[in-house]
This record gives structure tokens, C-alpha cells and sequence, in this order.
């Protein structure tokens, strides 16, 4: 089967998914690195071609609608295994139907692309909530993070909005990546070693307060950790100050 | 007293108030700090409630002595105060660290309600001017306390709330002597015409200042006073519409404070609160009148069924609904499907007819949906479906690990489905 080898960026993801979406007969679509050759693979490389990723999201837009290409955008940053050929799979249908596949809801390749693109938004929106920022010595904000979807980008028009005359960093420390926020400009870039964190003088105060606050706020008579449990999974509490992070 | 003792006293003391909500509010602008509309939950304590807002009393020494609130004149647990500063300055250091969405500032009644009300919001003032801050208030408005005073609130505030605490006047004469029906209602009418007028005004001139944008709530115990479901109900549904209020929570009576004016409960009654936030539901997504829900002769909502669910046995008549052609305010009324579930039924069908094994590829849930429905004529429930037989099979499918459990329903279940099959059949 014809499989197009993508690098790690959504420009080239949307280059692999122009390509595949021209030809008829079943082909795939896969990430580069950690793709295994088998006899029965042709591997074609497809780069990254700027005007194939536009022409991608324009494909999208308008033979889909701007929810379609929302869901593909989200569905991407799953980084769920095979999330490539779900939105290869929606793609065609999208190419068949137009904006009518968004209302196959039953459909399962509609139902698994909605699925995909609606955890990514629901992490997006908990993160909204859980990014826990510690105050350096150098007074720029430090959270870390470690989502299971590749949220960071979804994260940062929101805290640009709320903490825009503070430098802060967002650091994604499963993917080794960080967003900087310094000087009310925006950038990502790889950080993979944490460096020795020093904190503010008054940070730990700061957090003994809040940890009063989070235990006193507790009603002892509806305690129910089953709960508590369903809305603060177990895997996120680490980089969350009030649970020990 | 240090800060951290403080805080302890003043988050212990305003941990009753059910209110979490940081929606409904878009504010944002120069400065730090934003509302989201939607609202967002930063972290649930061990109760299983969401933490979105620095709840908090300024003070909880007060001068009424109201039997149900742990903050009355007569107890003497220990009372602290918090300075308007302090208030502004712990608000803001921790929303910089996104442990919150904001404040939600509530009070005993210090001095008199004039001077308490002056204190908050000026703690309040501060935090929006000394600290340009621009997300989430909630601030509560002290009953009795002056008209120019309560008119300010709105415009600091994205939310302002009075708690009506006891659903009748009776109930407010026993328990809550020196507050009446008209010291709570008066203030939240006030504020109910000044979030009218101010809307008003905005829509014609938007520089005009927002006034409470994300609305007014209120609170009632349940469970302290006699009493019915259906009175309580009666009284949200009139708030929602004479006054335009935004949410009433209701919150279990827990019995923090001896007093023989109180019922003596062993347990917190959170299954009556869960059923109520359930027709409560229903009143405001649903389409469903008080009157619908419960009546003279039913003036208690069914502890084993939801009410939605008990609303439908009882309206056999209008079921089984085809789900290919009922218009979508039919579909609200199906037990198992939800505003979302009916949503996409409404869209999925556009692009094709629907088989009853796609419903729950759109998240409706089918073990109580599927005695109500018919999708292209097909009926998947009980062949004679009476009442009494569905809703011994509704009792029968209810999961030991399904949500319900949380609140203790499985006796309760095993309760009603006795008294179903010894009553009923």
C-alpha cells in the first residue's frame, strides 16, 4: 500500500494528506520517524509544501465548512494512533459529500474524527483550568504540563489574554516543547531539560495558602473521592499544586 | 492572626455556599486577567465540588443569629477579618498562578449592612483598579443594606447574588430572626431592574458600563424546613422568570449548629438535592413547567427516578416518539437523551434516516430511551409497555457503578423497586 511518510509538523501532515487525497485506491498516511518498511509499503516522502497546506485548509473551508476544518486541526493534535488516516478517511468524505458529512453523525468515520477533535478540546479546556504557574526568582511565571493530546497551542491565545503583562512559560515537558511569553511576544520552542528552578522569595507562601484554602474548602459531611476522582483524573494531579505537584 | 489562619477561618466559613460558577461573563481589556463564558473549573476538592473562585467571608462574625449558619452571634467559633487589602492582594496572587478564576466574596454582617457592604466593595474596587483586574467577581449582596449601596455592586461585580436561604417566610420567622422575605427579596429585585436597565442601555449605547453581565443567583437549604419539592420548584421557576435570575442552587442541609428549631439529620439529604438540580434542569434547558413536574397530590420528586423519567411514565400516552420526525422540543422530553443527543438526532437525521442502533452512536443513552422511541417505525422496548412494567425494568437497569451511585442510590433503589412490586402489581 502506498504510505506517505510525514515530518513532524502539521505543514507537512497537511502536504502527505494533499497527496493521498488525489489518488483513488486505499493508501496511508504516516509519521516519519517510527515508521517500520514492510514488504508491502511503498514509502513516499512528502515534505512540506506551504501552497499543499494551504490548499488543504481551503479544502476544507470551503467544500467542508469551518467546522470541518476545525475537527481535522483537532483530530491532528490528538496524536492518536492512526488519527492520520481518520482525517485522511474524512477528508474523502468531505471530498464526496461537501459540508453534508458533518451532519453524518452515526457514520464512523464521522463519529471518530467528532470523537478525536472533541478530547482534544475538552483537554484544551480542563488545561484551561489545571496549568498551575510557579513565580521564578526573575518573576517570569512557570507552569508545567504533560496533557496526553498536543494542546499547547490551544492554550496560549488564552493565557496571552488573561496574563498578557506577564513573562511566562508553558512547558508541554512530555513533548519537550515550551510556550515563552516574554515582552508580549509569543514563541515555541523545543525545552527539554528543565533547568534548576528557583523560585520567588514569597512562592512558597503563596502556595501554603492556597493548599489552606483548597483542604478548608472541602465539605467533610459530602466527602467523595470517587468524584473528586472523575474530575481530576489521578495522571494530571502531579503538576498540580494542590495535590502535591 | 496571621494571613494563613485567616484565610482558614474565612474559606471554612463560606465552604456552604453550593455557588461555583464563573460563567456568563466576557469581560477582559487592559489589565490582567479575563472571564471566560463558559466558565472554567481550576480544581474539585474532596467533596467532589469545583474550585473556580476564591470563595470566601470577609469576616464571619455577624450580628444576626440565624439558627441554620455556622457564622450566627451565638457561636463561638473563632472570628477573623479580612482587610480589603488582603482580600485584593491574595485574590490576585493567586489568579497570576491560575489556581482561580476569580473572587467570590461573601460576608457576615459586620457593624451594620451599610458598613459590611462598604468594606466588600471596597476590597472589590481595589482589586479592579489597584490591580487592573479583569476576571470573575462574585459579589454577594448584604440584605438591608442601602439601595445606592446595592446599585454599586453590579457594576464592580460579574455576578451578584442574595441568598434566600429558607424557601418561606414562615420558615425565615423561625430560623432566621431580624431577616423577613421582604429584606431578601427587596435587594434582588433591585438588582434584577438594574441588570434589565443597564442591558437596556447597552444595547443602544455600548460604552455604557456592564452591569452584572453574567447575572444574578441565589441559594436554598434544603432539608431544614418542611417544605415540599413542589413548593421549591414553584419558587425557582418564579425566580427564573418575575426576577430573570441565572441560576438557584440548592444545598443539603448539613447541620453544622445544634438547635432544637432544626430537624436532627444523620446524613445531608443529597439525593433530594440531586433531584432538584434535575428538575431545575429541566425548568431552565428543558421546556417543562413546575406544574408538569409535581403536583397537589405528588408534591415530592421521586427519589428512585429521575423527575424527566417520572414525567414520562406518567405520560405514556405521548410515547413512543419517532424519532425521524419529532421536532426537537419532543425530544428534550425522551428520558436517556439530553440537549446534546437531541441536537445531533436533529442534524445526523438531515444527512439520512435513523436506525435505532445509531441513537447511541449520538449519545443518547437507549437503557432508558429505548421503552420511548421509534426510529423508522421500529420499536426496540417491552412489547405491553404499561407503566408499572417499564418501570421495573428502568429499576432493573440501573448500573450499581452508574453515576446515580455517588449519592447513595442503590439502597434507595432496592427501597423503590419493593415498593414498586408490593404496591404496583
Amino acid at each position: 500500500m502506498r504510505t506517505y511518510l510525514y515530518e513532524d509538523t502539521f505543514e507537512s501532515f497537511l502536504t502527505a494528506l494533499s497527496l493521498a487525497l488525489e489518488r483513488e485506491e486505499a493508501c496511508a498516511i504516516v509519521k516519519a520517524a517510527g515508521a517500520e518498511a514492510d514488504l508491502f509499503s511503498e514509502f513516499i516522502n512528502s515534505g512540506a509544501d506551504p501552497a499543499r497546506a494551504a490548499a488543504m485548509r481551503d479544502f476544507f473551508e470551503r467544500r467542508g465548512s469551518a467546522e470541518s476544518w476545525h475537527h481535522a486541526r483537532y483530530a491532528f493534535l490528538s496524536e492518536a494512533a492512526g488519527c492520520e488516516n481518520a482525517v485522511l478517511a474524512y477528508a474523502r468524505l468531505i471530498k464526496e459529500k461537501g459540508r453534508a458529512a458533518d451532519d453524518m453523525l452515526a457514520d464512523d468515520r464521522v463519529k471518530r474524527l467528532h470523537g478525536l477533535s472533541a478530547s482534544v478540546g475538552g483537554e484544551a479546556h480542563m488545561f484551561k483550568g489545571f496549568v498551575r504557574f510557579k513565580e521564578l526568582a526573575d518573576k517570569t511565571l512557570y507552569a508545567k504540563i504533560e496533557p496526553d493530546h498536543n494542546i499547547l497551542p490551544l492554550l496560549t491565545g488564552h493565557f496571552r489574554s488573561r496574563l498578557g503583562e506577564f513573562n511566562w512559560v508553558i512547558h508541554d515537558a512530555r513533548r519537550g516543547l515550551a510556550a515563552l511569553h516574554s515582552g508580549g511576544r509569543l514563541i515555541y520552542a523545543p525545552l527539554t531539560q528543565e533547568r534548576a528552578l528557583e523560585f520567588d522569595g514569597k512562592e512558597e507562601r503563596v502556595q501554603a495558602l492556597w493548599l489552606q484554602f483548597f483542604k478548608t474548602a472541602a465539605i467533610k459531611e459530602r466527602v467523595n473521592p470517587k468524584l473528586q476522582r472523575q474530575n481530576v483524573p489521578l495522571k494530571y494531579r502531579r503538576n498540580l499544586t494542590e495535590f502535591g505537584g | 492572626m496571621d494571613l494563613q489562619r485567616k484565610l482558614e477561618i474565612l474559606a471554612d466559613s463560606a465552604k456552604y455556599d453550593a455557588s461555583c460558577a464563573s460563567s456568563g461573563s466576557n469581560r477582559g481589556g487592559q489589565g490582567t486577567g479575563a472571564a471566560h463564558q463558559s466558565g472554567v473549573c481550576h480544581s474539585w476538592t474532596a467533596d467532589g465540588r469545583c474550585v473556580s473562585l476564591l470563595k470566601i467571608l470577609m469576616t464571619n462574625e455577624c450580628v444576626y443569629d440565624c439558627a441554620y449558619c455556622v457564622n450566627r452571634r451565638s457561636n463561638d467559633s473563632p472570628k477573623a477579618i479580612l482587610t480589603p487589602d488582603e482580600i485584593a492582594g491574595l485574590a490576585f496572587e493567586f489568579y497570576k498562578r491560575n489556581y482561580i478564576e476569580g473572587l467570590f466574596l461573601s460576608s457576615g454582617i459586620v457593624v451594620s449592612p451599610d458598613r459590611t457592604m462598604e468594606l466588600m466593595l471596597e476590597a472589590v474596587r481595589k482589586l479592579r483598579e489597584n490591580f487592573h483586574f479583569n476576571g470573575y467577581v462574585h459579589l454577594k449582596v448584604i440584605p438591608g443594606a442601602d439601595q445606592r449601596l446595592i446599585d454599586q455592586a453590579g457594576l464592580w461585580a460579574d455576578r451578584v447574588s442574595v441568598n434566600i436561604e429558607l424557601p418561606s417566610d414562615k420558615s425565615l420567622q423561625l430560623l432566621a430572626p431580624g431577616k423577613t422575605k421582604d429584606t431578601v427579596l427587596r435587594p434582588m429585585n433591585r438588582l434584577a431592574q438594574q441588570i434589565a436597565a443597564h442591558k437596556d442601555e447597552r444595547r443602544s449605547i455600548k460604552s455604557s458600563p456592564a452591569y452584572a453581565p453574567a447575572g444574578q443567583s441565589t441559594q436554598l437549604i434544603i432539608g431544614a424546613t418542611p417544605e415540599t419539592d413542589r413548593e421549591i420548584i414553584k419558587l425557582s421557576e418564579a425566580l427564573y422568570g418575575k426576577m430573570a435570575l441565572k441560576r438557584v442552587y440548592y444545598s443539603a442541609f448539613i447541620p453544622v449548629m445544634k438547635d432544637n428549631r432544626l430537624p436532627a439529620l444523620r446524613e445531608p439529604p443529597l439525593l433530594r438535592e440531586h433531584r432538584l438540580y434535575q428538575a431545575d434542569w429541566l425548568l431552565r434547558f428543558y421546556g417543562f413547567t413546575a406544574d408538569e413536574l409535581l403536583d397537589e397530590a405528588h408534591p415530592q420528586l421521586d427519589l428512585s427516578f429521575d423527575p424527566k423519567t417520572v414525567w414520562a411514565l406518567n405520560n405514556l400516552d405521548k410515547f413512543p416518539l419517532e424519532v425521524n420526525t419529532a421536532d426537537y422540543e419532543r425530544l428534550l422530553r425522551v428520558p436517556g437523551m439530553g440537549v446534546t443527543s437531541a441536537k445531533r438526532i436533529v442534524r445526523a437525521r438531515r444527512a439520512g434516516a435513523l436506525k435505532l442502533d445509531d441513537l447511541k452512536k449520538l449519545g443518547v443513552v437507549m437503557k432508558r430511551a429505548v421503552y420511548f422511541v421509534t426510529a423508522g417505525g421500529r420499536y426496540g422496548g417491552i412489547k405491553k409497555e404499561t407503566e408499572a412494567a417499564i418501570r421495573i425494568k428502568l429499576l432493573e437497569h440501573k448500573n450499581p457503578n452508574g453515576q446515580l451511585d455517588l449519592f447513595g442510590e442503590k439502597e434507595l433503589v432496592k427501597e423503590g423497586l419493593e415498593a414498586t412490586v408490593t404496591g404496583q402489581l
